[in-house]
């Protein structure tokens, strides 16, 4: 039995992960996946009672079209199998035609998917999660309803001696700065009494863990918080420290933002080597920053480790600078390539974005490994900097800290990778512009044993 | 015969070996050769003693019925009867409803098929999340109860010391003084005031810690310490 219930899944992976498509979320925003979880369509057990989603109003002109383009492509024989629905598919066949139809991955496991249509068959009314008949479950769900009734009305309360507070004459509370703390103080509880109000809800949790949060709302943003500090931001921290990054390239780094790297599909974990083939072309960045509000960021990309050998030591280069770029907790997606596309395009060169252009991080024959960071620094004030000015940045030489200090930045992200000599490095740095330094080669300095260690023949 | 050639015992002993002598048989009883043979695979090969205990014991039970003429050795019984059936086999075939269900058998297996461990606990996902919430849910309520709890303390607390506070502030005829008239102030409840013994005589009584702790005064009870205080002795200190 246990053979039997093994084998269809590995049947199922053994189609290509990359080509199968995954189903978009339900909102039809992009789906930012915040937990592994793949339950992001358990949604219709609770919310919708029809088990299909009905696909986004955006996406309903080009379906049409796109579904004559797929039954063209399908040959006859599997327009014969009929309709497959990944969350209604029972048998182990369909599931296979469904991969290979469709590409789609059957959703969940078969029992909860025979489950499911059997209650579509017999068109049984779904049970909303909220309202399912477990006495204690309700019983929680009453005492947890009453002390959010009561956290919002202490929000209430405290909104309102905010204003109270605001409207005051600074010389009653004590002086303006006095006022100030004791705004911030209150301003702090406030968001505090604003999380606590939903921290209990079963929904939000479930919602959350399906990615589906919505990032403009608080309690949303401090739980992808919490679970970015728990493990990711650890190994960031982790690497940051490991790597040297916070004594050779900045004074002190405290990222509050998560930004992921990626080149084309190919994601990079923090320190990653990549291959110099991938890193020719800019990565994508994704930023997902957890506090309120649109923020302008730069984008650097330095290289801490180029060898100077004349000075038996190293030096910075700056690959890549990126001004004025929009970010919020809902807009996270920096794609760089389309922002060069862009620029290309804008005729003013002030309103372009990147002031110094992408150079693939490159490193000679025999170096030791090049470590690269990508850091996303806001701009003070959400202000827009002057890309002109910061075109005269130079490459070589390039010091971060003064880079940072000079513009008013703050670092609230940073992503990390290593590179080094590989076979398609002569190639890359060829199409760059560096023909003449593809020859050269790092070759370890012959050291001369001292006389009393010199093998001599006696000793042979 | 005392002094014996040892190559001619040893001739003796090796041609003994072919004329085998029955051994005196042993008998187990019935209900531990069941239990023993019901839980042995099926195709072990007949070896032990006690494969040839049962095996016997099997040819006393079908004595009656088949009757052979020549009587195998017991060393060659299971290779000329059935090369592939075993006892356990055999047994199982012909068992009677009665051994069929023994506790005993029953608790062997189940003991030598469970794990020590039990199986992990999983929910489903909504039934984790509807664990969740009623966890969630006794959490608040722990909290809150401890809260109240608190708080209750807190509002008996400031009671009394209100309470204390009024008497202290009185005098014999039963009216209010000022501050700087009254005495008792800091640590020292005996303290006397400006209008001396006639303001707060109850307050006084009141904190009379006479009798608190038995015999020993209740000044010997304060809270044990690493370090002593900043002011090592209170020299200034009397018994009011």
């Amino acid at each position: 039995m246990a053979m039997a219930s093994v084998k269809p899944s590995i049947r199922q992976f053994s189609a290509c992960l990359g080509c199968v498509r995954r189903t978009a979320s339900g909102n039809g925003a992009p789906r930012r996946l915040l937990s592994s979880s793949a339950a992001a369509r358990e949604e219709l057990q609770t919310h919708h009672p029809t088990p299909p989603p009905p696909p986004p109003p955006a996406a309903a002109t080009s379906a049409p079209m796109k579904d004559e383009a797929s039954s063209k492509r399908t040959p006859e024989y599997m327009q014969k199998w009929g309709d497959l629905d990944p969350n209604l598919v029972e048998w182990k066949r369909d599931e296979r035609r469904l991969v290979r139809r469709e590409g789609v991955q059957p959703v969940g496991s078969r029992r909860r998917r025979a489950v499911l249509r059997r209650s579509t068959m017999r068109q049984t009314e779904q049970i909303p999660f909220e309202q399912l008949p477990y006495q204690c479950f309700q019983e929680a769900r009453k005492f947890l309803l009453e002390d959010r009734q009561e956290k919002l009305t202490e929000i209430e309360t405290q909104t309102l001696r905010i204003k109270n507070l605001m409207a005051q004459d600074p010389a009653v509370s004590g002086g303006a700065l006095a006022k100030e703390a004791r705004l911030r103080s209150m301003r702090n509880h406030l968001h505090g009494l604003i999380i606590l109000a939903d921290i209990n809800d079963p929904v939000v949790k479930k919602k959350f863990e399906d990615g589906q949060g919505d990032m403009n709302k608080p309690i949303y943003r401090y739980l992808a918080d919490q679970k970015w500090r728990k493990y990711k931001r650890l190994v960031l921290e982790q690497r940051i420290s490991q790597l040297n990054i916070v004594p050779d390239l900045l004074p002190a780094l405290d990222p509050i933002a998560d930004a992921d790297l990626a080149f084309g599909r190919k994601k990079v974990s923090p320190g990653e080597f990549v291959d110099s083939a991938i890193s020719e072309k800019m990565p994508r960045l994704s930023v997902q920053t957890f506090e309120q509000g649109e923020k302008l960021v730069t984008v650097v990309v330095v290289d801490a480790d180029v060898p100077v050998p004349d000075k038996d030591s190293f030096t910075y280069r700056c690959h890549f600078i990126a001004s004025n770029v929009p970010i919020s907790p809902s807009q996270t997606s920096i794609p760089l390539q389309r922002i060069d596309q862009e620029d290309k395009k804008t005729e003013n060169e002030a309103a372009r974005k990147i002031a110094v252009p992408w150079l693939p991080p490159w490193a000679h024959k025999g170096a030791p490994y090049h470590r690269l960071a990508v850091f996303v620094l806001e701009q003070s004030e959400a202000k827009a900097l002057d890309v002109l000015d910061i075109k005269k940045t130079k490459r070589n030489s390039f010091i971060l800290r003064s880079f940072v200090d000079s513009h008013k930045l703050k670092p609230i992200g940073v992503a990390l990778f290593r590179t080094k000599w590989d076979e398609s490095m002569a190639g890359v740095m060829e199409r760059a512009g560096l023909k003449d330094q593809v020859d050269v080669e790092f070759k370890r300095k012959r050291v001369e044993p001292l006389p009393y260690k010199r093998r001599t023949e006696r000793m042979r | 015969m005392t002094r014996r050639n040892p190559r001619t015992t040893a001739k003796s002993q090796a041609l003994q070996l072919p004329t085998h002598q029955p051994k005196p048989q042993l008998t187990p009883p019935t209900s531990l050769k069941m239990n023993l043979s019901s839980i042995r695979p099926a195709f072990r090969p007949v070896t032990s003693r006690i494969a040839q205990l049962s095996n016997n014991a099997l040819q006393r039970s079908f004595a009656p019925t088949t009757r052979r003429t020549i009587r195998p050795t017991p060393a060659t019984t299971t290779t000329t009867r059935s090369p592939f059936s075993t006892t356990a086999r055999l047994l199982k075939r012909n068992r009677s409803a009665k051994n069929a269900t023994d506790p005993r058998i029953t608790a062997i297996r189940y003991h030598l098929t469970h794990p020590l461990t039990p199986r992990p606990l999983h929910f489903s996902r909504t039934r984790a999340l509807r664990h969740w919430t009623i966890h969630r849910a006794w959490l608040l309520f722990l909290r809150k109860r401890r809260r109240a709890e608190e708080l209750e303390l807190e509002r008996q607390y400031n009671s009394m010391r209100a309470a204390c506070e009024h008497l202290r502030l009185l005098d014999n005829n039963g009216n209010r003084v000022s501050e700087a008239e009254a005495g008792g102030q800091g640590p020292d409840a005996g303290r006397l005031g400006v209008r001396g013994r006639e303001v707060g005589r109850l307050y006084r009584a009141a904190m009379l810690k006479r009798g608190v702790w038995g015999s020993v005064p209740v000044e010997y009870a304060r809270v044990q310490t690493d370090f002593p205080g900043r002011e090592g002795w209170n020299h200034a200190w009397t018994r009011s």
